[in-house]
């Protein structure tokens, strides 16, 4: 028989859902407390006679006692818990966190992401692997939906928080419109694999707590994390119209004897009176908890497949990690960035799902192309995909994120550093140098007693492709492979072949780096909470030395230069004297050429219609553009060969004629008073072609008339 | 007169363009001053001095065609200098593309030479761009280039059917296309076939293929084997021991190897074609005789 | 405007050099830093090479082309990309045919051997996409939007070109300038590269030519350096415009190299409100003709002053002397 937990803790907990005492089940079942307790503590078993009557106490099937993998239904069932008004009568008109971040499916992945790396389990070896799964839920399926998320026991709630005039108000009043008036309803479901899950207890610390229950908690796994459960997570609040996250996990470690199917939901919404009663803000889906005052406070729950199911939160695999399904998902920013794509409000809502998939790839590729990059005989960290349903079917086939397209440059620098295969010197395009930058680390502490030492960090350098953006970058990370500085390389000359460089230090610069692990600290130390530089924190000066900051400014200077050892050139060398002349008497530079006067008045011939007859004469049917006072201008049009060099042989005219606006007088074209446009049509005159007119190209000019005035 | 320099240094050297306008003067152009050659050879620099750099070979060589050539037009010369100045005189490219080394040759090795042979009959003057002049037009170095173009490999015999039509060196030349050998060797064959005979008719050849080249790629129609380092640099290192050249019988060029025989006809098959069509400038067009000044 | 009585290729055929080597007989083959090419300017500089004596030159040659050429139902068919070096002062024209890196792909590849005695100073490297069209094979359907430079001697890969700056005592220089030792410069149009002879044996010339900063030395340097560029200016502007090749119809050719750089600058403003070509025509036909070429001086100069930044010269020196003037008082 499959069993899931122990009897005696999963009794125990039963228990306490129903708010049976051990002598309530005793007398129930017929048997003495003592031996209810023996089975609770493990001493005992109950015979399979007893554990019928078991099920009939706890109100559940044989079946549920025998495997013990879920909970059994008996007591409170699952259900929102909202918390209640302060005593104090304070209101919280939504949740700071969450609010602090537009809708931006950009943030949320880079954010989401990034506590899946932190996450990630690393002893055997595998990448976490990232899914981003937008799914558009219509009609039936949406009615379903509701009903498993008991909406009808939240909408009140929401038609209270909508009707504030506030930003969360109306962000609501959107999100409730747009599933009401369209029958839609977006979710966005983020999952991952070969993570650390929602491990711990539901209140004190641990993850689960730092996610669930607590705001701006940073709750770091490894010593390289560089984001956190912390104001992260509000992102995917954040990223709701409706405010409402249910999250499925599978842990790493057990909790209560159990792995699979932990669930939750969390709902932030503003302070709001509904029917008379003051409520502060957030609820929770789950069980309530018999142990919480008056048995109230929801907790999460171990649940059936069932449920899983009917909430969209079945995972594909018993691989541990967790699912965090964004209920109304939607993404202010795609509408401002996608400007192009944007067509009234029905485009937006035809598009809206394949314009967040795009900017889902997008940022992924942007934010994690190197953690995505693998080589030699490492894999990568990260393996990341999206994909679009709608109601179940496949709308947008999953999509592997592909760091190559992203970044394709300083992928390949990456790739091309772990594979072995980079040069020390740049030769053919394509090809990655690599070469090292002394990091001198201080002592800790300030001590004098205790040494630093000197990390070689790895600078990589290659050539820049469009794709990547702007060129000409250095961008630095550590171990964690995320960008921690992009920076442009200064005092380059124009004419520096477009480059992308990558900084590896710390854990990143490999295995052989001396002092990666100092390294590695040391700059950890020195990064803020944004993680978008090195540079004085306070961590830096408590732990370091107030001055200590000045190793990363010396890094920063000897990265510089030496991308400018392999990218730039020499200087030209001066030419013998001279002074200042030389740039005087410089041709060719392309920095002196003006644009064309505005003034000009010169007509230009715009459009020619050309088209050999059967003669062999080019018929050809020139219009002619007049600026303003233009039409006092004497032009002969004249028929030329294209050659491949030297003079173009001239063609004669057999007839030629004005159609429009202008006649022919000896050759040259009078435009009619104030004319702005002309035509004419000429023939040439076959016996006068050098060649065949099939064989070469003609060419048509206005030629001024002599003695035109300057 | 005019007269062969009194003063020639042992071996040959460059006179930088803004030097040699100094010494082409209207007595040098109308045929009736002498260069002087002290002055000029102070303001030449001197090339290294090495056999290939001799200057008499090549006085001797201006001498014998003079002397060959004395109770003919001197147009005809021509064809017998040119491919024994390219052999005697044994260049790179490169070298032979500055003016320097030409402007010493017209100046200060044989301005008797020059005015002997461009003196224009009516103008009774020499155009000075056959001193000082472009790749086409100078005196020494359209015989050299037009050596260097239209010779097939080591193969000089074409040169010599080019240089006996005046309008192949006067307007073929300076056309792009010759740069391609199987062109270059196409329009000979149509001179040697003789369906090319006057001055004129060379003339709308050359302008009709070079019209025509403006829309195909004779490069891509018929391809020409890869330029051969290795036998310029054995040819040239030849002059540098000091080989010495026979006047009398046509000499060898560089052991390069021919521009491939199908290249070639399908070329003149096709050139002969466009010839047969192209418009020859009659004389009712009121154009002079083939430049002669 | 040039028609062409067939169907050409549209859009843009791109051109890349993604590699440079060199080779001398019985030496390994060097391959060039990716510093001896540069992709914005679009030169190869092969004085780089450390060989000294290498005597070919190989370029990786890549192209992009649209990739309707290629596409079945075209007008185009047996599409071939040919890569064609020109250097026309040595009449040197080397092509090679290119690769598709994929089938009917966009991407070609191949590689273009030079000699080095085939290259006097620059080569032009362009592509041709060559196809046979409505029966004609080798039609020249496109050609690259840009073309690169290959220059045989400069160490360095910009397209610029500064004129040749000399300074020289003239009383003991060469032979010409001994005529000029009474003036400070002089300028020589003549030639490969203008030059700019400065008379060293000038009393105080290095002097004011050496001087920087916003003291008097510093101000006359500044206008005397931007009077010498406008003499500069003139010398080629005439010299440029001295030299051209004539069309059948007395229609002037734009010339190549620095005379064409100096016309395509300086025309403009000596000819405004023209096509280059028609004020090359223009400009011709003055010094020819019979009348219009001295009244045409006052705009040759106008237009050098301006290259030569005469007009804000003249205005920082007499800004600066009054500054001066003012701190004397002072």
């Amino acid at each position: 028989m499959e069993a899931g937990e122990d009897f005696g803790p999963w009794l125990a907990r039963q228990l306490k859902l129903a708010d049976m005492t051990q002598t309530e089940l005793a007398q129930a079942v017929e048997v003495t407390r003592a031996a209810v307790s023996a089975w609770i503590t493990g001493r005992a078993t109950p015979r399979t006679e007893t554990i019928e009557r078991i099920a009939r106490a706890l109100n559940t099937d044989l079946a549920t006692v025998h495997t013990r993998t879920t909970d059994t239904q008996a007591g409170l069932p699952v259900s929102w818990y909202h918390r209640p008004g302060h005593a104090d009568g304070g209101r919280e008109l939504g949740n700071a966190a969450a609010f602090a971040f537009d809708a931006d499916v950009s943030v949320l992945a880079r954010e989401t992401c990034q506590n899946s790396l932190d996450e990630r389990l690393t002893a055997n070896g595998q990448p976490v692997r990232v899914r981003y799964t937008l799914h558009e839920l219509t009609g039936e399926t949406l009615a379903r939906f509701r009903e498993a998320i008991q909406w009808d026991e939240l909408y009140p709630h929401y038609e209270a928080a909508r009707a504030q005039d506030q930003k969360v108000g109306r962000v609501i009043d959107a999100g409730l419109r747009d599933m009401y008036e369209h029958d839609r309803l977006v979710l966005l479901r983020v999952d991952d694999y070969n993570a650390a899950g929602l491990t711990g207890d539901d209140y004190s610390d641990g993850r689960f707590a730092a996610v669930v229950r607590r705001q701006l908690d940073s709750h770091k796994s490894g010593t390289s994390a560089g984001g956190s459960y912390g104001l992260g997570k509000a992102t995917l609040w954040a990223t709701s119209r409706l405010g409402l996250v249910l999250m499925n996990s599978t842990l790493s470690e057990p909790h209560e004897g159990r792995t699979e199917r932990r669930l939750i939901g969390r709902l932030d919404l503003p302070w709001r009176l509904v029917d008379g009663e003051p409520w502060a803000g957030p609820a929770w889906l789950g069980r309530p908890d018999p142990e919480s005052p008056g048995a109230r406070v929801a907790r999460s729950w171990w649940a059936d497949e069932e449920t899983v199911a009917s909430l969209h939160l079945t995972r594909e695999s018993g691989e541990p990690g967790t699912s965090f399904l964004i209920v109304g998902a939607h993404d202010v920013a795609s509408l401002v960035d996608d400007n192009a794509a944007f067509e009234g409000d029905e485009g937006e809502d035809n598009d809206s799902i394949q314009r967040m998939h795009r900017r889902l790839v997008r940022a992924l590729g942007k934010n994690f192309w190197a953690a995505m990059t693998g080589g030699g005989d490492q894999l990568p960290l990260l393996e990341a995909s999206v994909r679009t349903l709608r109601n179940g079917d496949v709308a947008i086939a999953e999509q592997r994120v592909d760091p190559a397209v992203a970044q394709p440059s300083r992928t390949r620098a990456l790739k091309a550093f772990l594979d072995g295969t980079t040069v020390e010197r740049l030769t053919e395009s394509g090809q990655v140098a690599q070469t090292t930058v002394p990091l001198n680390l201080p002592a800790r502490g300030g001590g004098r007693a205790s040494q630093g030492g000197e990390h070689r960090a790895v600078l990589l350098v290659t050539d820049a492709e469009d794709a990547d953006g702007k060129p000409n970058r250095v961008t630095a990370m550590r171990g964690n492979r995320m960008t921690v500085r992009d920076a442009a390389v200064p005092g380059l000359s124009l004419s520096t072949n477009p480059f992308q460089a990558v900084l590896l230090t710390g854990a990143a610069a490999g295995r052989q780096a001396p002092f990666a692990a100092e390294a590695e600290e040391f700059l950890r130390a020195a990064e803020p909470p944004e993680h978008n530089k090195w540079g004085q924190t306070e961590e830096l000066t408590l732990t370091y030395s107030p001055s200590a900051y000045r190793r990363i400014t010396s890094l920063t200077r000897e990265t510089n230069a030496a991308i400018k050892e392999l990218v730039a050139r020499p200087k030209k060398r001066a030419k013998a004297g001279g002074g200042r002349l030389a740039e005087k008497v410089t041709v060719g530079t392309g920095k002196t050429r003006k644009p064309r006067l505005s003034a000009a008045t010169l007509p230009v011939l715009e459009e020619l219609d050309a088209q050999v007859l059967d003669s062999g004469a080019w018929q050809v049917i020139g219009e002619i553009r007049i600026p303003a006072g233009g039409h006092t201008w004497r032009l002969a049009p004249v028929a030329k060969f294209d050659v491949r060099s030297g003079p173009r042989p001239t063609i004669a005219w057999a007839e030629l004629a004005g159609v429009d606006n202008c006649e022919v007088v000896d050759g040259t074209l009078r435009f009619a008073d104030k004319a702005r446009s002309a035509t004419f049509r000429g023939i040439t005159d076959p016996a006068t072609h050098a060649v065949r007119s099939s064989l070469s190209g003609l060419v048509v000019e206005l030629r001024a008339g002599e003695g035109e005035s300057l | 007169m005019t007269e062969r320099p009194d003063h020639l240094p042992e071996y040959l050297a460059r006179l930088a363009d803004e030097n040699a306008a100094r010494f082409i003067g209207d007595g040098l152009l109308s045929g009736k001053d002498s260069v002087p050659a002290i002055a000029l050879n102070q303001a030449a620099e001197p090339l290294p001095e090495s056999p290939r750099w001799r200057l008499r070979a090549l006085r001797d060589l201006i001498d014998d065609a003079m002397y060959i050539y004395r109770d003919d037009r001197p147009t005809q010369a021509d064809a017998w200098l040119a491919p024994r100045l390219h052999a005697i005189l044994r260049l790179t490219r490169a070298e032979a593309a500055d003016s320097a080394l030409w402007n010493y040759l017209a100046l200060g090795v044989a301005p008797d030479f020059v005015v002997w042979r461009h003196r224009s009959e009516s103008k009774k003057t020499v155009n000075a761009r056959y001193f000082k002049g472009p790749y086409h037009k100078q005196a020494f170095a359209r015989l050299w280039w037009s050596a260097e173009l239209f010779r097939n490999g080591s193969d000089y015999e074409p040169v010599v059917v080019a240089c006996g039509n005046q309008d192949m060196l006067n307007t073929v030349l300076r056309l792009d296309v010759i740069d391609h050998r199987p062109i270059a060797q196409a329009l000979v064959g149509l001179l040697r076939r003789e369906v090319v005979r006057t001055g004129r008719e060379a003339n709308a050849l050359g302008k009709a293929v070079n019209t025509a080249a403006a829309t195909l790629m004779y490069d891509a129609i018929a391809a020409d084997v890869e330029r051969d380092a290795g036998a310029l640099r054995r040819w040239i290192d030849e002059a540098e021991a000091g080989i010495s050249v026979q006047h009398r019988p046509l000499p060898a060029g560089p052991a390069e190897e021919g521009a491939p025989q199908d290249s070639v006809e399908r070329l003149t098959d096709h050139f002969a074609e466009l010839f047969a069509e192209a418009p020859v400038r009659g004389k009712e067009e009121g154009q002079a005789e083939a430049e002669e000044d | 405007m040039k028609v062409f009585p067939y169907s050409r290729l549209r859009g843009t055929v791109s051109l890349r050099v993604d590699a440079v080597s060199v080779k001398a007989p019985e030496q390994p083959r060097e391959q060039l830093d990716s510093r001896a090419r540069s992709v914005t300017e679009r030169v190869v500089a092969l004085g780089l090479a450390e060989t000294e004596d290498w005597e070919t030159a190989a370029l990786t040659v890549s192209a992009t082309i649209p990739s309707k050429a290629t596409e079945p139902g075209g007008p185009w068919s047996d599409v071939v990309v040919v890569a064609v070096l020109t250097d026309r002062t040595t009449n040197t024209r080397v092509t090679t045919r290119l690769v598709p890196e994929s089938e009917g792909g966009r991407e070609w590849r191949g590689e273009l051997q030079v000699l080095r005695a085939d290259l006097f100073e620059r080569g032009v490297l362009t592509v041709q996409v060559v196809a046979t069209v409505d029966g004609v094979p080798g039609r020249i359907i496109a050609e690259a939007t840009d073309d690169w430079v290959v220059d045989a001697r400069s160490d360095a890969p910009v397209r610029e070109q500064t004129f040749d700056i000399k300074e020289v005592g003239f009383a003991k220089g060469p032979r010409w300038l001994q005529n000029f030792v009474d003036i400070p410069w002089i300028v020589n149009a003549a030639g490969r590269l203008p030059t700019v002879h400065i008379n060293t044996d000038f009393e105080g010339m290095t002097d004011v030519l050496n001087a920087e900063g916003r003291g008097p030395e510093g101000l006359v340097n500044e206008l005397m350096v931007s009077q010498m560029a406008a003499d500069v200016w003139i010398a080629v502007f005439h010299s440029a415009i001295g030299e051209l090749e004539i069309e059948d119809d007395g229609t002037p050719l734009f010339p190549y190299g620095w005379q064409g750089e100096v016309l395509r600058e300086m025309l403009p403003d000596v000819v405004p409100d023209r096509t280059l070509e028609d004020a090359l025509r223009e400009v011709h036909r003055r010094r020819v003709g019979a009348t219009g070429w001295t009244e045409l001086q006052p705009r040759i100069q106008y237009a050098a002053m301006r290259r030569a930044g005469v007009p804000a010269a003249l205005t920082e020196t007499v800004r600066g002397l009054d500054k001066l003037k003012r701190e004397d008082e002072a």
